[in-house]
């Protein structure tokens, strides 16, 4: 077991090490100093004062020592300042955080809440009309694009009819309940997607596991059904579905990135998509950078996960 | 008696229609006796033995209709709880595949406890001790370590015998044992099967064994039943069956063994053709087509199972007047 | 593949009422895509400005835009580019990955570790932000945007690829062709090619719906195709900033996009449960 966990580590930075290159030669590819020129105040500039701020700034030295330098920076927890706002990347983040930790809890709520029930359900109805239409919303529900389900929430549950505000954050301390409104669309939103990856897999998972033979020694020995599914069926049925939400996970990170940006949440999001309309690399950098040791850390947790509920993979 | 079935019959719904999977079996078992089902696979032996636990799972199977008496209960009118208390309690089953069929996730001990805990509200203290001691029985050597492992952590011999042992843990009335010993090699077959003999010696527990291996029927049924397509063709006990047997499908079988018996000279011979299909069987006698002695009565009509001598029932035309 | 399980496989779609359900709307959103010309009411980029923001009516079915274009026709017309982008970069990324995964997959050893490194890479980071990123630095337009769209998902269909492709090698009837003396490629795209193309076709067909939906993000936040041409993201941008005063204007194109995802995502279904019901990633 312990081979395999310090191998994996080894592994998730081997891989976020070289996510850090392509971010670093993105970053380069987009010309960050004439992009900021343009977007900035400073106007046209010309390419003299271009040329003079690109050795200011250590543009002029080869690529490799310039991915020292800025990978080193990073470690060290300098991460420049916002081309656009002249502030400090790390404060930024660090102000930002929490808010969307606070849209990212209401989401894991909505997905779970709604996902892990929806697909047992429709596996222990199994051919009736509740597994079809279950089935059947599941899969309305991962081709239904964030953006317009975004779009269908707002005008009917703030505009049509004002239960929700249509867009914007109210900070948990100002008004608690408030917060929960200004987040509950938001977070319901990014919850159906997923519950709807969740709930096909739950559902897949947990027809196949019931079909197995050890079902059915289980019910052999003289288990009630309820006892079957909760200690016998549960646990296997996890392993795909605890898969794909390691597969999915970034995908479900850039969904919550439209959220924010589309409901004027003030949080990591909307930072990084207006530093992509801005060409701000500072922060665009640093955003992708934690997304991606983000989405490395859930697959090393999934990893982990899949030992735990299959012993088979802690030998190997 | 501890098991009485009459005239079961086991139907499935498929695609192309209904399958018969079992149709008109009775059998009769007492404490303390063995009785082998025998025949090719898709005969219904399998079927036939689930159905006792009342494990078809409908759909797509459906018991058509019959009785099976057990202890003296109609258990096809009992309650899905009542039949709870009696699976893994006072009738349990050994699968064959002990790698499917046991847990790939559970550890054995959990897996061997569990009947002692529904059945016997053992709480978990006890029932550790049980389950080692358990272990212990069926022979699997530092069983108080190896109760903490997970199947795939164990050979093919061992994993059958922690499924013996999980059935063994309530001390059941009736034993039923699937294939318990293919794709085992023949001495861990040996030791096998001698221990449940001993079971059913020591402790009057009944055994239903089905296979497709008659050499382990000869040795340790009491009674052997031969089902071919559904239904039986021949019942009887062990040695007057091996001594005479009756039905053309029997007499084939024995033909297609090897004997330490007989004249090494004398050739195997193999049945002709195929295995019916069970959604379009042959009219008449399904074994007809088959058969080197089919007239055309057996085309046409079924026969009856007859008595032919005491305990000795066959199914076929040759042998009714 | 022997004709006779060519014409099961067809036979059995036939008979999923699932797939069947996708293959209709998608027969449908193609239809309508190569027939605008014929279909559309009006020229999709006429302007009439005396009618701007108009509610649904005789000449206008759905209304008009901001500017009193037809959007009935705008959404008929906006189906091209849309599964125009889609469908092109799915084939640009499907050759690409199933090239380099059965390389990976086969030859095994520094190429598949090459290959798998730049995989693992790719696929742990967020690619709709990617995708923005990109189309932000080269600039907007239908050709960046299937550039981009393919080169950021190519690896899942080499992870995919290259894991049938190892598991179809150690079958013996590879071994047996090996031992006759075909040459590595012969082997790749004749023996064991064919035998995975039921997950290609399954990644590909969910893969089309996937990117339909990056490109209308993409169009809707404005990096995309630019205007005029129509897009359904493009519709959207405009309907969102008047979904107060004409709703129906949000509800279109929207629906268009669910469709054509939807269309895919049954399609794939479909297929995966014909093929192998046990096939699952």
């Amino acid at each position: 077991m312990k081979p395999f966990i310090l191998k994996r580590i080894l592994y998730a930075f081997l891989i976020l090490f070289l996510v850090s290159i392509l971010i670093f030669l993105l970053g380069r590819a987009g010309d960050p100093l004439e992009k900021a020129a343009l977007s900035t105040r400073m106007g046209m500039a010309d390419s003299e004062v271009v040329d003079a701020l690109k050795v200011q700034f250590g543009l002029d030295r080869p690529l490799h020592v310039q991915y020292y330098l800025w990978i080193s920076n990073f470690i060290r927890g300098d991460w420049g300042k916002s081309l656009f706002y002249r502030e400090d990347v790390r404060e930024m983040f660090i102000n930002r955080l929490p808010i969307t930790l606070e849209l990212f809890a209401g989401f894991v709520f909505w997905s779970a809440i709604i996902g892990f029930p929806f697909g047992f359900i429709a596996a222990l109805k199994r051919n009736s009309w509740i597994d079809a239409s279950l089935t059947t919303g599941a899969v309305i529900g991962i081709s239904i694009p964030v953006f317009w389900q975004a779009i269908v929430m707002i005008y009917l549950f703030a505009v049509a009819v004002h239960i929700f505000p249509p867009s914007g954050y109210v900070p948990f301390s100002e008004d608690p309940w408030k917060n929960l409104l200004s987040i509950a669309m938001p977070s319901f939103i990014l919850g159906t997607h997923s519950a709807g990856i969740i709930s096909r897999y739950v559902r897949s998972s947990l027809l196949e596991v019931l079909g197995q033979d050890y079902i059915r020694t289980a019910f052999a020995k003289g288990l009630r059904a309820k006892a079957v599914l909760l200690r016998h069926a549960f646990k296997p049925s996890l392993i795909p579905v605890v898969t794909v939400i390691g597969l999915e996970w970034g995908y479900m990170l850039a969904g919550a990135f439209i959220v924010e940006y589309m409901f004027a949440i003030p949080g990591l999001g909307r930072m990084c998509m207006n530093a992509i309309f801005a060409g701000d690399f500072p922060i665009i950098q640093a955003t992708l950078i934690l997304v991606a040791g983000n989405i490395i850390l859930v697959n090393f947790v999934v990893d982990l996960l899949y030992g735990f509920l299959d012993p088979r993979v802690r030998v190997q | 008696m501890l098991l009485h079935v009459n005239q079961l019959s086991i139907h499935f719904h498929a695609r192309q229609g209904i399958v018969k999977a079992v149709e008109d079996v009775s059998f009769d078992l007492a404490e303390g006796e063995t009785l082998g089902i025998v025949g090719e696979s898709g005969c219904g032996k399998t079927v036939t033995a689930l159905s006792l636990l009342r494990l078809i799972s409908n759909p797509p199977g459906i018991i058509a209709g019959g009785e099976i008496f057990f202890q003296g209960r109609n258990l096809l009118k009992l309650s899905e709880k009542e039949m709870c208390d009696i699976r893994g309690n006072h009738m349990a089953m050994i699968f064959q595949e002990p790698m499917t069929a046991l847990h790939p996730v559970l550890t054995v001990g959990r897996q061997v406890r569990e009947p002692l805990i529904v059945h016997k509200k053992a709480v978990r203290k006890t029932a550790v001790q049980d389950c080692i001691r358990l272990l212990k029985r069926v022979r699997i050597p530092d069983a108080d370590t190896r109760l903490h492992d997970y199947p795939h952590q164990f050979s093919g011999g061992m994993r059958q015998r922690v499924m013996v042992a999980m059935g063994l843990a309530c001390n059941p009335k009736l034993i039923i044992a699937d294939e318990p010993t293919t794709g085992l090699d023949v001495t861990l077959q040996a030791e096998l099967l001698e221990f449940m003999k001993g079971l059913t010696q020591t402790e009057k527990t009944a055994l239903v064994l089905i296979t497709h291996d008659l050499g382990i029927v000869a040795c340790y049924a009491d009674q052997v039943m031969i089902m071919y397509a559904g239904r039986i063709v021949e019942k009887a006990p062990t040695l007057e069956l091996y001594r005479a047997p009756q039905h053309p499908y029997t007499q084939g079988l024995l033909a297609s063994i090897p004997r330490l018996d007989q004249d090494i000279q004398q050739k195997l011979r193999p049945i002709e053709g195929q295995p019916p299909d069970m959604a379009n069987l042959p009219s008449g006698c399904a074994f007809h087509p088959r058969c080197p002695h089919a007239k055309p009565r057996c085309m046409r009509e079924l026969p009856k199972l007859m008595q032919i001598s005491t305990g000795h029932d066959v199914a076929c035309w040759m042998h009714s007047r | 593949m022997t004709k006779t399980r060519d014409f099961t496989i067809v036979r059995a779609l036939a008979g999923h009422k699932i797939a069947m359900a996708g293959l209709i709307i998608l027969v449908g959103l193609v239809g309508i895509s190569v027939f605008a010309p014929w279909i559309a009411p009006h020229d999709p980029n006429e302007q009439d400005l005396y009618r701007v923001l108009e509610g649904p009516s005789r000449l206008h079915l759905l209304g008009t835009d901001d500017v009193g274009r037809d959007l009935l026709s705008r959404v008929i017309y906006g189906s091209r580019v849309t599964l125009v982008i889609g469908g092109v970069s799915t084939l640009f990324a499907g050759i690409i990955g199933v090239l380099l995964g059965l390389v990976a997959g086969y030859k095994g050893g520094f190429a598949d570790m090459v290959i798998m490194r730049i995989t693992d890479t790719f696929m742990s980071m967020p690619l709709l932000v990617l995708v923005l990123v990109m189309i932000a630095t080269l600039g907007p337009g239908i050709k960046n945007l299937i550039i981009v769209i393919t080169v950021l998902t190519w690896p899942a269909y080499a992870r995919i690829v290259r894991g049938e492709a190892m598991r179809v090698s150690k079958l013996p009837y590879i071994e047996a062709a090996q031992a006759l003396g075909a040459s590595g490629l012969r082997i790749m795209f004749r023996h064991i090619l064919p035998n995975i193309m039921a997950p290609i076709i399954v990644t590909a067909s969910i893969s089309v719906g996937i990117n339909i939906m990056m490109e209308s993000t993409v169009s809707f936040l404005g990096l995309g195709v630019q205007p005029p041409t129509p897009t359904w993201g493009n519709e959207l941008k405009i309907g969102y900033a008047y979904l107060e005063v004409v709703p129906l204007f949000s509800i279109a194109p929207g629906l268009m996009i669910t469709l054509a995802v939807l269309a895919f995502n049954l399609i794939g279904d479909g297929i995966r449960d014909v093929f192998d019901p046990r096939l699952r990633e």
